[in-house]
């Protein structure tokens, strides 16, 4: 090669960068995304839909969530579930509850709204009190309720 | 260290090389580190009471009820609102009033994002709580 230099000496030097550390990095994140891709595109699938003046709820391992795909499938907590069946598991759920009351619903924006409101008349007949309507920050907004805000930089702070 | 070998000129260390480690372990930080934002954001709606009482419901007649009906027509107590004065009208609503509740009794056939649309405009405006109406509501 015309650009190596001291390649005919006893002690070489080579100009190559090292890219082991390089290669270590990258099989890494290919095996993350190997894992987390099939977990995310399992089963439901909904685009919740957009807003600007969200209330933050931090996820704790008590929250239902309720997933109304572009189908009007439901499905509790990810897994499919018949239309028929969600009344008894809702009542399962929140008869044992006497707080904490909240049913988070995440249905795909472009369904009619009478589908969303069958799923907040079940919930409402069977113990659940409040429904989270689940929607997205709109990409560049911020709340302009001054309590949302306080919430989520409390959030921030304390991981 | 009583371990370590050759430390003299030109040796071999038996020391661990962590600095592939130390790479790895920042990726993984930096992936937690954007994970960890993406928290769950919502709207709150309260739902109807499911055993109402028997009788008539307690006269509440200065309750404010957004109307959205077929195609957006939005009124708000029977009141015609076009959809970019929304907001304005909202705003004077609720700026002088104690009471941040909204009733949104929408159509069943609009799009969901627009009824989540009205009900984030009236969170903007004041608004704290959000009622959904019984679904067989008197009309």
């Amino acid at each position: 090669m015309s650009m190596s230099v001291g390649q005919s000496g006893r002690t070489t030097v080579k100009a190559e960068p090292n890219v082991v550390p390089m290669i270590d990095v990258m099989l890494v994140l290919l095996i993350i995304f190997m894992i987390t891709v099939p977990a995310l595109a399992a089963g439901f699938q909904a685009v919740p839909p957009e807003g600007v003046n969200l209330k933050p709820h931090p996820e704790e391992d008590s929250d239902q969530v309720l997933g109304i795909d572009s189908e009007g499938r439901y499905y509790l907590n990810k897994q499919a579930i018949r239309n028929e069946d969600l009344p008894e598991a809702l009542r399962r759920i929140y008869d044992a509850r006497t707080v904490d009351k909240i049913l988070f619903v995440k249905a795909h924006r472009d369904l009619q709204y009478q589908r969303v409101l069958d799923a907040i008349d079940i919930a409402s007949k069977n113990g659940v009190r409040v429904v989270g309507a689940i929607s997205d920050q709109r990409p560049g907004t911020e709340s302009s309720v001054e309590e949302d805000r306080a919430a989520a930089a409390a959030q921030t702070a304390t991981p | 260290m009583g371990m370590a070998v050759g430390n003299e000129q030109g040796g071999l260390t038996n020391e661990p090389n962590v600095v592939p480690m130390i790479d790895i372990l920042l990726v993984l930080l930096i992936i937690f580190m954007i994970i960890q934002p993406m928290m769950r954001k919502a709207i709150d709606l309260q739902l109807p009471d499911p055993t109402p009482q028997a009788g008539p419901p307690p006269a509440n007649v200065d309750q404010i009820v957004l109307e959205i009906g077929p195609n957006m027509q939005m009124s708000i107590n029977k009141e015609q609102v076009s959809k970019d004065r929304l907001a304005s009208r909202m705003k004077e609503i609720y700026d002088p009033r104690p009471s941040k509740v909204l009733f949104v009794k929408a159509d069943g056939t609009n799009k969901y994002q627009d009824v989540i649309w009205a009900m984030d405009v009236a969170r903007g405006a004041g608004v704290k709580v959000i009622g959904v109406p019984p679904k067989d509501a008197n009309k």
